[in-house]
């Protein structure tokens, strides 16, 4: 086992202390939050930092709380088994329980930060198809101040964000949702530990009949998770009635931009995309009569 | 790259170590420390024979700085029996054979405590999920997971 290659480590006690350490070193700092994912890949040199910014002592980062009437929102400390555990999320808001449920193992879950997740960035990421179902949004310091945005403007490309140096992300919000909302999460998997060969959240709401508000998150066929509007424009205003799911579903697997690898090919992807769509639409639906 | 002087809890024994800081948890214990009972395998997180447990939680030892958690409380095999009486999960795992090689062994073991501190009357289906990510490559799990409900057993009893 390779040691990972040496670096200067700080251990900042405040947002300000950390923003302003990464703003100094730019590219060549690191944050370390869960620590699941950049140790494994310092260790086998995919990056090696030379600064790593440890903001686990950072004092209020790590919570789950209600928003008033806004919904709910959760810190950049917040691991992924806290989201796990937490009743409120079990009960409001399935597709992000039903997302973190499924990840990898407990001890990932009990070390890894949803925040993290979202910061790695992977065309992959269960965490970020679940939040943009959602229309979560996150909120980013910088030495200058903050902002909010909503997580489907987030990503760039495979482990890339709109963070530039000196920034990061503390929080997560998720709005309140309306009364008849249903959600559902599915991925297809090699084995449960393992990333997925394609991810999908579906966010809904039915009203007299009618689908409103309806999200198609597609997860590991782009270069970043991403919305599918084409699919969601199919199945938005109308009854939900099984040949408009079809539609939709199809819709959804042509704007899926998979690559071959080692875990599936295109055109496995896409055609398991349309399945999982339209299994997740009929599940979200269900949710949503309930 | 400067070392630092940390205090740890390492098995409820207090120690104040100079501590590199590319020196993850796993290369502390085993390297400086000689408590070889926690095991490196994949040393990426995927195969949880590293875990230990810090403040009861159950963490990979691979995956982090061992400065990253000064001052914590440390679990490793080495401190679960009490004298030479076994804890009822290392006793279990020997009265259901769910030792072969013995290599993921410590790992299951403390995942198992972590898992049985949260739920003391797990299912076998949540056993199986809580020990999803420490692999095995003899037993073939089913006696791993027989010695766990064996031990929740006898934990329950214990606490009555």
């Amino acid at each position: 086992m390779r040691v990972l290659k040496p670096f200067e480590y700080f251990e900042p006690g405040t947002v300000a202390q950390a923003v302003r350490l990464l703003l100094s070193y730019g590219d060549k700092a690191k944050v370390l939050a869960g620590g699941v994912d950049l140790i494994p890949r310092m260790r086998q040199r995919k990056v090696t930092p030379e600064y790593v910014v440890n903001i686990q002592r950072i004092a209020g980062l790590d919570y789950i709380r209600g928003n008033g009437s806004k919904g709910l929102r959760f810190g950049a400390l917040t691991t992924l088994h806290s989201l796990e555990l937490s009743p409120r999320i079990q009960k409001d808001y399935t597709v992000l329980y039903e997302a973190v449920h499924h990840i990898a193992s407990v001890q990932v879950k009990t070390m890894g930060t949803a925040v993290g997740n979202l910061c790695v960035a992977t065309p992959a990421s269960d965490v970020a198809t679940a939040l943009i179902a959602l229309g979560a949004e996150v909120k980013i310091v910088s030495v200058t101040g903050e902002r909010t945005i909503p997580i489907e403007n987030f990503f760039v490309g495979v482990g890339q964000t709109i963070l530039e140096p000196g920034q990061i992300v503390t929080e997560v919000l998720l709005p309140d949702l309306p009364a008849r909302t249903g959600g559902a999460f599915l991925k297809l998997v090699r084995t449960a530990a393992d990333i997925a060969k394609v991810n999908v959240a579906v966010n809904l709401r039915v009203t007299s009949n009618k689908c409103e508000d309806v999200k198609i998150v597609l997860g590991s066929v782009a270069p970043t998770v991403f919305r599918a509007i084409k699919a969601e424009k199919v199945l938005g205003g109308q009854k939900p009635d099984p040949e408009v799911i079809k539609a939709a579903a199809e819709a959804a697997a042509t704007q899926a931009k998979p690559i071959t690898d080692l875990r599936s090919t295109a055109e496995y992807r896409r055609e398991t995309t349309e399945v999982l769509v339209r299994r997740a639409l009929e599940r979200a639906l269900e949710g949503a009569k309930a | 790259m400067r070392k630092e002087i940390a205090k740890f809890i390492i098995n409820s024994r207090p120690y104040e170590l100079l501590v590199e800081p590319n020196i993850t948890l796993v290369e502390l214990l085993r390297e400086q420390l000689d408590l070889t009972g926690t095991k490196c395998a994949c040393g990426v997180g995927e195969c949880g024979s590293c875990t230990i447990l810090v403040d009861g939680k159950p963490t990979l030892s691979c995956s982090t700085l061992a400065l990253a958690i000064r001052g914590k409380d440390i679990l490793t095999i080495e401190g679960l029996a009490q004298g030479t009486t076994l804890h009822p999960i290392q006793q279990a795992f020997i009265d259901c054979g769910a030792i072969q090689c013995g290599f993921c062994t410590p790992g299951m073991i403390l995942m198992a405590k972590a898992l049985l501190d949260e739920n003391p009357n797990p299912t076998r289906e949540e056993v199986k999920e809580g020990l999803g990510g420490n692999l095995c490559r003899c037993t073939g799990y089913v006696k791993i997971i027989d010695a766990v409900l064996a031990a929740a057993e006898t934990m329950r009893k214990g606490a009555s």
